[in-house]
Parts: structure tokens; C-alpha cells; sequence
């Protein structure tokens, strides 16, 4: 394959992705993303983001049931499920786990180009600290020319961009006027179905 | 909250004797809670008060080790831990603080060995057994966890959600047989709620939708009350007409998707 993936976020799902973590520090978390591909066919563009799990995401019955919800919600709108975020139990672990990779693996079946993120603590420290940095706090996987995840744009082939230069700045603001307790996931909803996975209140 | 008021107290020598003999404990709670704050300091002052007035206590010594952990000094900790329990064996403090440093380290597997040591001495305790049965599912363990719900249902059957998570368990693990018992066991977390369960309500569908797709082309026997399966997909379309209205158009596709 020649060359590698151009990822592109809107500043709404990354927010959203986020500000999930955010709230529940403690926990491993995950989300999926929606988008398409652009372009020449070597652009994805991750419009949405859904978040999924806070506890015990390594059961498959509610990740099967999101992702059947999500994939019917977002189809009329002619966005499909590109890719798969993840935010590690502890701050100081900056592996792909197994889990991860299994649902980045099921993802990739059905579109080879998925992007995984993983969420990047020390660089959300640094930005909550200083506010400066305008890249996103998350590394990209791919698996799109190796037979295992691997982190992009080392060598410069293949990186995550987010669309909105000034994300991280409405990024700290949420932050700082604790947007992130209201964000729903859909463990929140299969408790409480009035909860909506969609946050549709979060970005008014 | 502790840390604050405790500490003016403390530091107050009128206040600190009205309390009579409760200032020990005082220093305790203090001294805990301020490791929870990364006070290292006033940990320190606190344990160092308490060493005086109860020279070789194991309850200071306890303290001594969590404030070796809060230093991050783990090997050290460990080895205070590991010699406090060959005093005293049943401490269950101290087996949990050791479960709980092992996970903070990552070490997944000694957090294992640890907790089930524990609950060699302590059967009783359903806590401990629900996080080794959910640090299981982070490894991706499903047997193994299966096993300790199944101690859970045993001894607490009426409790709806180890029913549940049982059930969740036996669906990841897949296969004809633990399909058919994940059924089984949604069916009675429904039974137990009440019918509120909606992950459950899920679950029989997702159950009867997977075991429908393994059983294809075999005698109708194999197929197991259908009407199961459509009295749960009712319940939800009624929960969700009622209080996620927006969202019942989704729900009713996914629910058609998974009808074979």
C-alpha cells in the first residue's frame, strides 16, 4: 500500500471524547467514532463520537448493542463507524491493551482505514497546566500496512489533525466550567434510558 | 473535609484535650486521610505522635506501612504489609491495602494472587469477589470470572445484578451452551427487577438473536420460546415510546436487525 491515512476530528467529537475521560478518571473508558473518507480516499474525516463504556468494557452484550444503535442512528446521515477511543484505567499506562486492540479489531474488519486513539495523559496534563499545546491530547493506531496496531506519524506517514485549530482552547473552557459531569455514555443510558447517548444538550 | 478540620483541631492544644482519649483516633483518621491528599507531611507529624504514645502498636505500624505507599515507595510497603500479615494473618485492612497497591501498580497478576489469598481466609466477603470477578473481564478472563459470579449467585441468589453479569460473562464466552445459560440468566434478572432491567432485556434478545444464527438449518426443537424474545423487544419499545421517545425509531431498527 502506498501512502498511509490523513485523520482528521472535528472539534465537537474530540471534545466529547475527552471530557468523557475526564469524568471518570478512575476508570478505563472507550468511545467509537463516525465519519467517511474524503478526499482522494486517503482522508478520513471523524465527524462524531460516541461515548461508550465506563465499567467493565470488556463484556461484549452492551458494546454489541451500542454499536447496532449507533450504526443504524448515524447511517442515514451517511456516516459509518471509522474508528475506536480509548482512555486507560491508570494515567501512567500508555499501552494498547488487549481489549483495545479487540474492538479496534472488529472495527478494522469492516473498515480497514480505522483509526484507534488512545487517549494521551501527559499531554492532557501538560494542557490543563500550561493551555498552550493545539495538537490533540491522543495518539493514532492504525493497522493499515502492518499486521498489528502502530503508532502513526512517527515517520511522519499517517497523523491526527484536529479540523478547528482553537479545539483545545474551547477543550480547556469546558473543562474549567465542568462541562464534563453532564457528558452521557452508554452505560449511563442502559441504566437510565432517558439519558441520551446523542448529548444533544452538551454543545448548547 | 477530615484533613482541614481535623488538623485545627489538632493543632489547637485547648480543643486537642477536650477530646480525652478520642485525639488518638483523631491522628489516625487524620494521618489517613492526609495520605489521601498526598500530604505526605502531616502524615508524617500525625504517625510520628502516635509511635510515641503506642510504641510497637500493629494499628501504627499499619499506618507506617500505608505511608510507605503513599511515598511510592511499593517494595517497602509491600514487605511492611506482608510481615504485618504474618503477625496477624486476618487483617483484612492490610490484604486489601496490598490488593489495592498491586493494582495501582499495574501488576494485575500479583493484584490476583493477593485477592484470592484473601478470600481463601474471607469466603464471606462479596465485594472482594465482585473485583475479582470485574478485574477478570479486564484481563479478558472470562472463565475465571464466570467462576466467581457463580460463588456470588450462590450466596446472595436474589442480588439482580450478578444474575446480570453472569449472564453478560457467559455471552462474551460464546457457544452454544453458555448462550442458552446467559438466556437463562437474563430471564431471571428480569424476574428480579421487576422487568426494569433494560440491559437484560437486551440481553435475551442479543441471546436469542446469536443462538437462532448457531442453531440455522437444525430441528425447530433447538429453537427455545421464541416469545421470549418478542415479549422482551415489546418491553423496550414500551420503555423507550415512555421516557426516550427520540430514540425509539433506533431502538425499533435495532431491534428488527436483529431478527433472523
Amino acid at each position: 500500500m502506498g501512502g498511509e491515512s490523513n485523520y482528521e476530528i472535528h472539534q465537537n467529537a474530540y471534545i466529547k471524547l475527552i471530557l468523557h475521560a475526564l469524568k471518570h478518571k478512575t476508570s478505563s473508558v472507550n468511545g467509537v467514532l463516525l465519519g467517511r473518507i474524503s478526499g482522494n480516499g486517503d482522508n478520513v474525516e471523524i465527524v462524531e463520537s460516541v461515548p461508550l463504556f465506563h465499567s467493565q468494557i470488556g463484556l461484549l452484550p452492551p458494546l454489541e448493542i451500542s454499536l447496532i444503535m449507533i450504526e443504524e442512528y448515524y447511517a442515514d446521515k451517511g456516516l459509518s463507524i471509522v474508528g475506536y477511543f480509548h482512555a486507560n484505567e491508570r494515567s501512567d499506562d500508555f499501552e494498547v491493551g488487549n481489549v483495545a486492540k479487540n474492538i479496534g479489531d472488529h472495527i478494522y474488519k469492516y473498515f480497514p482505514q480505522a483509526a484507534l486513539l488512545l487517549m494521551d495523559n501527559k499531554k492532557l496534563e501538560a494542557l490543563l497546566k500550561e493551555g498552550k499545546d493545539r495538537s490533540p491530547v491522543m495518539q493514532l493506531y492504525t493497522k493499515e500496512s502492518s499486521r498489528s496496531w502502530k503508532l502513526a506519524g512517527a515517520d511522519a506517514s499517517g497523523s491526527l489533525k484536529i479540523k478547528e485549530p482553537s479545539a483545545n482552547i474551547v477543550l480547556l473552557d469546558y473543562v474549567s466550567s465542568g462541562k464534563w459531569k453532564d457528558i452521557v455514555d452508554f452505560d449511563d443510558h442502559l441504566d437510565d434510558i432517558s439519558k441520551d447517548w446523542l448529548n444533544p444538550e452538551l454543545f448548547k | 473535609m477530615v484533613l482541614k478540620h481535623g488538623l485545627s483541631i489538632l493543632n489547637d492544644s485547648k480543643k486537642r484535650s477536650a477530646l480525652g482519649p478520642e485525639e488518638w483516633t483523631l491522628y489516625e483518621q487524620v494521618a489517613v486521610a492526609a495520605m489521601d491528599c498526598q500530604s505526605i507531611d502531616v502524615a508524617k507529624d500525625c504517625i510520628k505522635v502516635l509511635q510515641r504514645k503506642f510504641p510497637g502498636s500493629k494499628r501504627v505500624g499499619r499506618l507506617e506501612a500505608m505511608l510507605l505507599e503513599a511515598r511510592g515507595l511499593w517494595s517497602e510497603a509491600e514487605n511492611a504489609y506482608s510481615s504485618l500479615l504474618e503477625e496477624n494473618p486476618f487483617d483484612q485492612v492490610v490484604h486489601k491495602r496490598r490488593v489495592a497497591m498491586a493494582k495501582a501498580q499495574g501488576n494485575t497478576s500479583a493484584a490476583i494472587d493477593w485477592l484470592n489469598k484473601y478470600l481463601d481466609l474471607f469466603m464471606a466477603d462479596h465485594e472482594a469477589w465482585r473485583e475479582l470477578a470485574e478485574i477478570y473481564i479486564s484481563l479478558q478472563m472470562y472463565k475465571q470470572s464466570a467462576f466467581c459470579y457463580e460463588e456470588l449467585i450462590l450466596s446472595q441468589p436474589t442480588v439482580p445484578l450478578y444474575h446480570l453479569s453472569y449472564a453478560d460473562v457467559l455471552y462474551t464466552l460464546g457457544g452454544l451452551e453458555n448462550l442458552q445459560t446467559a438466556k437463562k440468566y437474563y430471564a431471571s434478572t428480569i424476574d428480579l427487577t421487576g422487568g426494569k432491567s433494560t440491559r437484560a432485556l437486551f440481553g435475551i434478545c442479543l441471546c436469542t438473536s446469536a443462538i437462532g444464527q448457531l442453531t440455522k438449518g437444525r430441528n425447530k426443537e433447538d429453537k427455545e420460546s421464541p416469545e421470549l424474545q418478542s415479549l422482551s423487544a415489546m418491553a423496550l419499545e414500551k420503555d423507550y415510546k415512555q421516557r426516550a421517545p427520540s430514540r425509539l425509531s433506533v431502538l425499533s431498527s435495532a431491534l428488527r436487525s436483529l431478527k433472523i
